[in-house]
C-alpha cells in the first residue's frame, strides 16, 4: 500500500543517490544551520528561464528516455532547479537534456538501452499517428508530436464537461486528468466529455500497453512544458497531462487521490470483480452522477495544501471546548460505530474512535481528506440524514462503511457530523446517536460557540515579515495512532486572490518537491523568489514551509522562524487534536469492517455486480 | 433549531425510487420546502422525517444511480408506501423501474401501496407549467386525488390562457398516462395482487412537476391518505410492544388500505 504516496512517492529512488552531506546537516537549530548555508545561497528568482532550456532541444523531440531507478539525477526538471537549494550544483543537468526523447519508464526486468528506446520511438510515433495532437493531449508548445496542433476557434463558455475538445482553451487548461479502462474505454475526464475523447484515451492505454508487453511500465512523458504521469492501478489507468510545474511524484500521488476516490465509492474489490467479470464493462455506468465528486476533488488538490502535505487541518478552538466536543461525541455510541467525526466549514472539529478499531491502525490523512471531499460535493446543504455506503480506501479498499450525514444547523448546514458504523442496518441506531448528540451540544450552547471559531491570522503570531506558514508536527503525543495534521493560517494579502493564491501554493509545492526530492531530499531550503522568500525546514519533529517579505534578512528569518515555533508551543493545544479520545461499543464480529476476508463479503458490493 | 432532540418515531415509511436524475429530490424539496432548487445526484439515501397532522411520516429519498443499486431493498424494508418516479420526457426512465427497481420493493410491507409518477411534466405539458404554490386554494376538490385524474392523465394539449404557456419550450413527450398506467398493471400482477381489490391505475398514476409544483402537494397528501390505515395499525401495535421498531413491523395486516379522503 503506498500509504505516503505523495511524500515519499514510490519506493523507488529515494536510496540512489545519497545528498551530499553538507546539505543535510543535522539542522537541530535554525541559526547553525542557516550560518551552514553561508554563501551558498543565491538570492535567485525562480521565475526564469524554466522554458527556455527546455526549447533548445532538438525539434520533435520528447526528450531523453530514462530508466528511472537508472537516472543519475532523477530530477525530472533539472534545468529548473539549479541554484535554488543551498548546496547543489546541476552538472548532470545537462545529461539529460542532450537525449531527444524522454520517457521515464519503470525498468521492471533491465531491458537494455536499446529496447527502451525502441519503445520510446514508438511512442513518439504512435503519438504522432494517432493525430493525438489533434485532440490536444493538453500541450500547446511546438516542438514535440503532441503540439502540433492547430488552433481552432474557441467555443462559448459551456461548463467542463462540454467543452470542445479541439478547442485550444480545453487545451490550455493546466492539468488534465483522465481515467481509463484497461480496455481502453473512457471513465472519467476532467474537462470535455469521455466519449469526446475516448480516441484519446485509446492512444493512451494503446502507449500503456505497447509499454507493457516489453515487461515495463510507463511512467511518464516529458515535452515542452508538460509533463504526461501515468498510473495503472489494477484494471483502471490514470493519466494527469499538466503544465503546472509539478513534479512527477507529485502528480503520481494526486493521480492517487483520484485512485483511491473512485474506490471510496466502488471498493477496490468491486472494480476488480467487475473486470474480471467483464473485461470491457463501461464503468460510467456506476459512476454517473460521482463527476462532480472528482471534479471536487481535483480542485481540492490543487487549492488544499492538505493534499500535498498529507495532514489534516482542523479547525483551531479552545481545548476546553474541543474536549467537551470530544466527550459529547463519547457518549452518543452504539454498536458497531467506529468513528464519529465533528466538522465545520469543511474542516475538522473532532474526531472520536472505536477503541479496537485504531488498534489496528490509524485512521490515515488521505482517507480524511477523501471523506470530506465526498460529503461536501454530496450532501452540501442537504436538510436530510444522509446514509450511504463509503469505503476508506486506505483502512480497507475492499468493504464499505456506512456514514451517516446530518448537518446540525439546518439552515446554514455549516457543521457537519458524520457517523461511520460497519452494519448496514444500523441507521436508526446511529440516527438515535445523532439526537442525543444534538441534546447534548444544545443544553451546552455549543453550535453558537462553534459559529464564532475562525481560522487565524498569521498576524497572531507577531512576527513582520511572516506571510504565510505550514506547520506539520510529527512529535504529537501517541504519535502512531495519531491523524497527522498540520496548521496554517488564512491565506491574506497579497495572497488573497485565487491568482496569488495558487502561486504561493505553487511556490510551497516546489519546496516540497525539493524536500522530499527521491534523488536528492533537502533539509532545508532558503529560497528567494521574486516577489517573496521562502523557507522550509524540516527535522524529526516537525516540517515546515514559511514565507516572507521579499525583503526579510537571513538574519530576520532566523529570529522570525524561533517566535513562530513558540508560538506553536504555546498554541498548540488550540491548534491541534492532541489527544483525541476513544470509545468502545460492543462491534459485531461478523460485520466488523476491518476483520478477516470472509466475512467482509456482503459490503463488498452493493448489489450493482448483479447488474453486469 | 427546528426538530431537535426528542426522538419522534416515524409512524409509517415512504420510499421514493427511481432512476437518477429524474427528479425525486426536488419532487421531496417542493413538497417539503416549498421551492424548486439545484440538487445534486443523491449518494445512498437521505432520510426526512415529515410532520402530518399527529402523524411523522418518515421519507427515504433514495439514490437513483446504480452504483447504490443494492441499497435499496434496505431502504425499502418496511415500506407502506413506495413512490416511483419516472420523468415523461424519457422512456428508459419508466423502463428503469420495471428492471432495475421493482425487484428492491420486495422488502416492502406486503400491503404496501404503488403509486407511479411521471415528473418534469412542465416540459411537456403546458397546463403543468403554472406556477402552483402562489395559490393556496388548490383545494377546489379537496385533497386533489381526483383532480389528477381525468385532466393530467388525459395530457391533452389545451394551453391555459396564461403567461406561463409562453415560458416553457415543451419537449417531446415520451411517456404517456397509459403506458404508465400499463405498468402499473404489471405492478399489480408482479406483486400477485388482484387489480379489481387493488387501488385503481387512474388514482395512483401521477404527473408532476417538481419545478412548477404541479400536482406535487395532491402527490404527497393523496399518499399519505392511503397510509393512514398503516399509520393506525403501527401505533396499535407499538403500544402493544413499545419498543418495536419500523423495521419489524411490515406484513402485519393484510386489509387494503383505502382512501381517506374523497
Ligand atoms: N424541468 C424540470 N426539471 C426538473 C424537475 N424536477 C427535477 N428537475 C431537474 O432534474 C435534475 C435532477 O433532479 P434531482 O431531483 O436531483 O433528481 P433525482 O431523481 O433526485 O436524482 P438522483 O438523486 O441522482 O437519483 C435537476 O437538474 C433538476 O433541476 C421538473 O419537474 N421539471
Ligand atoms: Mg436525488
Amino acid at each position: 500500500m503506498e500509504r505516503d504516496n505523495h511524500q515519499v512517492g514510490e519506493t523507488e529512488g529515494v536510496k540512489i543517490c545519497d545528498p551530499p552531506c553538507e546539505s543535510n546537516p543535522p539542522a537541530d537549530t535554525l541559526a547553525t544551520s542557516l550560518s551552514l548555508l553561508g554563501n551558498h545561497m543565491f538570492p535567485d528568482p525562480v521565475e526564469r528561464n524554466y522554458r527556455s532550456t527546455v526549447k533548445e532541444e532538438p525539434e520533435d523531440s520528447l526528450s531523453d528516455i530514462t530508466a528511472e531507478e537508472e537516472s543519475l539525477d532523477g530530477d525530472p526538471h533539472p534545468h529548473q532547479v539549479t541554484k535554488l537549494e543551498t548546496e547543489e550544483t546541476e552538472s548532470s543537468g545537462c545529461q539529460n537534456n542532450v537525449s531527444t526523447q524522454q520517457l521515464d519508464i519503470e525498468n521492471e526486468d533491465a531491458a537494455t538501452d536499446n529496447d527502451r528506446s525502441d519503445s520510446g520511438e514508438f511512442v513518439v510515433t504512435m503519438l504522432a499517428k494517432a493525430k493525438l495532437e489533434e485532440q490536444g493531449i493538453g500541450v500547446k508548445g511546438r516542438s514535440s508530436p503532441l503540439l502540433e496542433a492547430e488552433t481552432q476557434e474557441p467555443p462559448a463558455f459551456m461548463s467542463h464537461r462540454d467543452e470542445d475538445v479541439t478547442a485550444d482553451s480545453w487545451r490550455q487548461h493546466r492539468k488534465h486528468v483522465f481515467v481509463l479502462s484497461e480496455a481502453g474505454k473512457p471513465i472519467y475526464s476532467r474537462y470535455g466529455s469521455e466519449e469526446a475523447l475516448s480516441s484519446t484515451m485509446g492512444v493512451m492505454m494503446a502507449l500503456v500497453s505497447f509499454v507493457q508487453s516489453g515487461d515495463n511500465i510507463i511512467r511518464s512523458i516529458y515535452s515542452d512544458g508538460h509533463t504526461v504521469v501515468f498510473l495503472q492501478k489494477g484494471p483502471l489507468v490514470l493519466v494527469c497531462v499538466s503544465s503546472s510545474r509539478q513534479t512527477e511524484q507529485q502528480l503520481r500521488g494526486e493521480l492517487l487521490y483520484v485512485y483511491y476516490q473512485i474506490i471510496s465509492m466502488l471498493t477496490q474489490a468491486s472494480i476488480s470483480r467487475i473486470f474480471e467479470h467483464k473485461k470491457n464493462y463501461d464503468l460510467r455506468r456506476l459512476l454517473a452522477g460521482s463527476e462532480k465528486i472528482l471534479d471536487g476533488l481535483l480542485n481540492l488538490v490543487d487549492s488544499d495544501p492538505s493534499f500535498l502535505l498529507a495532514a489534516v487541518h482542523c479547525l483551531p478552538i479552545a481545548s476546553s471546548l474541543r474536549d467537551a466536543l470530544s466527550q459529547i461525541l463519547q457518549k452518543a455510541i452504539t454498536p458497531n460505530l467506529v468513528f464519529s467525526i465533528l466538522i465545520a466549514n469543511n474542516q475538522l472539529l473532532t474526531i472520536v474512535q472505536e477503541k479496537t478499531v485504531i488498534e489496528d491502525s490509524r485512521l490515515e490523512p488521505a482517507d480524511v481528506h477523501l471523506l470530506l471531499n465526498l460529503i461536501g460535493a454530496s450532501s452540501a446543504f442537504q436538510a436530510g440524514e444522509i446514509w450511504t455506503p463509503i469505503c476508506l480506501p486506505l483502512f480497507n479498499p475492499d468493504c464499505y462503511f456506512y456514514a451517516y450525514i446530518s448537518y446540525l444547523d439546518p439552515p446554514e448546514c455549516t457543521v457537519c457530523l458524520l457517523l461511520l458504523s460497519t452494519d448496514k442496518e444500523a441507521f436508526y441506531a446511529v440516527a438515535e446517536c445523532k439526537r442525543k448528540i444534538e441534546e447534548a451540544m444544545m443544553a451546552q450552547n455549543s453550535l453558537s460557540l462553534i459559529a464564532k471559531v475562525q481560522s487565524y491570522s498569521v498576524s497572531q503570531v507577531g512576527v513582520s515579515d511572516l506571510r504565510h506558514f505550514m506547520y506539520k508536527p510529527f512529535d504529537v503525543p501517541d504519535n502512531y495512532r495519531q491523524l497527522t495534521q498540520f496548521t496554517s493560517p488564512e491565506m491574506e494579502a497579497p495572497y488573497s486572490s485565487e491568482e496569488e493564491k495558487m502561486r504561493l501554493l505553487d511556490l510551497y509545492r516546489y519546496m516540497h518537491s525539493r524536500i522530499h526530492s527521491s534523488s536528492r531530499p533537502l533539509k532545508l531550503i532558503y529560497h528567494v523568489a521574486e516577489r517573496e522568500t521562502l523557507l522550509a525546514w524540516v527535522t524529526s519533529k516537525f516540517e515546515l514551509y514559511t514565507c516572507f517579505s521579499p525583503l526579510v534578512t537571513k538574519a530576520c528569518a532566523i529570529t522570525a522562524i524561533t517566535k513562530l515555533l513558540r508560538w506553536i508551543k504555546k498554541e498548540e493545544d488550540r491548534l491541534f487534536i492532541r489527544n483525541p479520545p476513544k470509545y468502545s461499543t460492543t462491534p459485531n464480529p461478523s460485520k466488523s469492517s476491518r476483520g478477516g476476508k470472509s466475512d467482509q463479503q456482503d459490503s463488498t458490493d452493493n448489489g450493482f455486480l448483479s447488474l453486469l | 433549531m427546528p426538530e431537535v432532540s426528542k426522538m419522534k418515531k416515524p409512524d409509517v415509511k415512504l420510499v421514493l425510487l427511481g432512476d437518477m436524475n429524474v427528479g425525486k429530490t426536488s419532487l421531496l424539496h417542493r413538497y417539503t420546502e416549498r421551492k424548486f432548487k439545484d440538487t445534486i445526484s443523491t449518494v445512498g439515501g437521505a432520510f426526512f422525517l415529515k410532520q402530518w397532522g399527529p402523524y411523522n411520516i418518515s421519507i427515504w429519498d433514495t439514490a437513483g444511480r446504480e452504483q447504490f443499486h443494492g441499497l435499496g431493498s434496505m431502504y425499502c424494508r418496511g415500506a407502506a408506501a413506495v413512490i416511483l418516479t419516472y420523468d415523461v420526457t424519457n422512456w428508459q426512465s419508466l423502463a428503469e423501474l420495471e428492471e432495475r427497481f421493482l425487484s428492491l420493493t420486495d422488502t416492502a410491507n406486503h400491503n404496501c401501496i404503488y403509486a407511479l409518477v411521471g415528473n418534469k411534466a412542465d416540459l411537456t405539458d403546458p397546463k403543468a407549467q403554472l406556477p402552483q404554490d402562489s395559490d393556496p386554494s388548490k383545494d377546489q376538490t379537496e385533497c386533489g386525488v381526483e383532480r389528477t385524474d381525468t385532466q393530467v392523465l388525459s395530457a391533452c394539449p389545451t394551453p391555459p390562457a396564461s403567461p406561463a404557456s409562453l415560458s416553457g419550450i415543451t419537449l417531446q413527450k415520451q411517456v404517456t398516462p397509459e403506458d404508465a398506467m400499463a405498468l402499473y398493471g404489471r405492478i399489480l400482477r408482479y406483486k400477485g395482487l388482484d387489480e379489481k381489490s387493488s387501488l385503481p391505475a387512474e388514482k395512483m398514476c401521477f404527473e408532476t412537476s417538481a419545478k412548477t409544483g404541479y400536482n406535487v402537494d395532491d402527490l404527497f397528501e393523496a399518499l399519505f391518505d392511503l397510509v393512514l390505515p398503516s399509520i393506525l395499525r403501527n401505533r396499535n401495535e407499538s403500544q402493544q410492544s413499545p419498543t418495536v421498531d419500523l423495521e419489524e413491523c411490515r406484513g402485519a395486516g393484510n386489509k387494503r388500505a383505502k382512501s381517506g379522503c374523497c
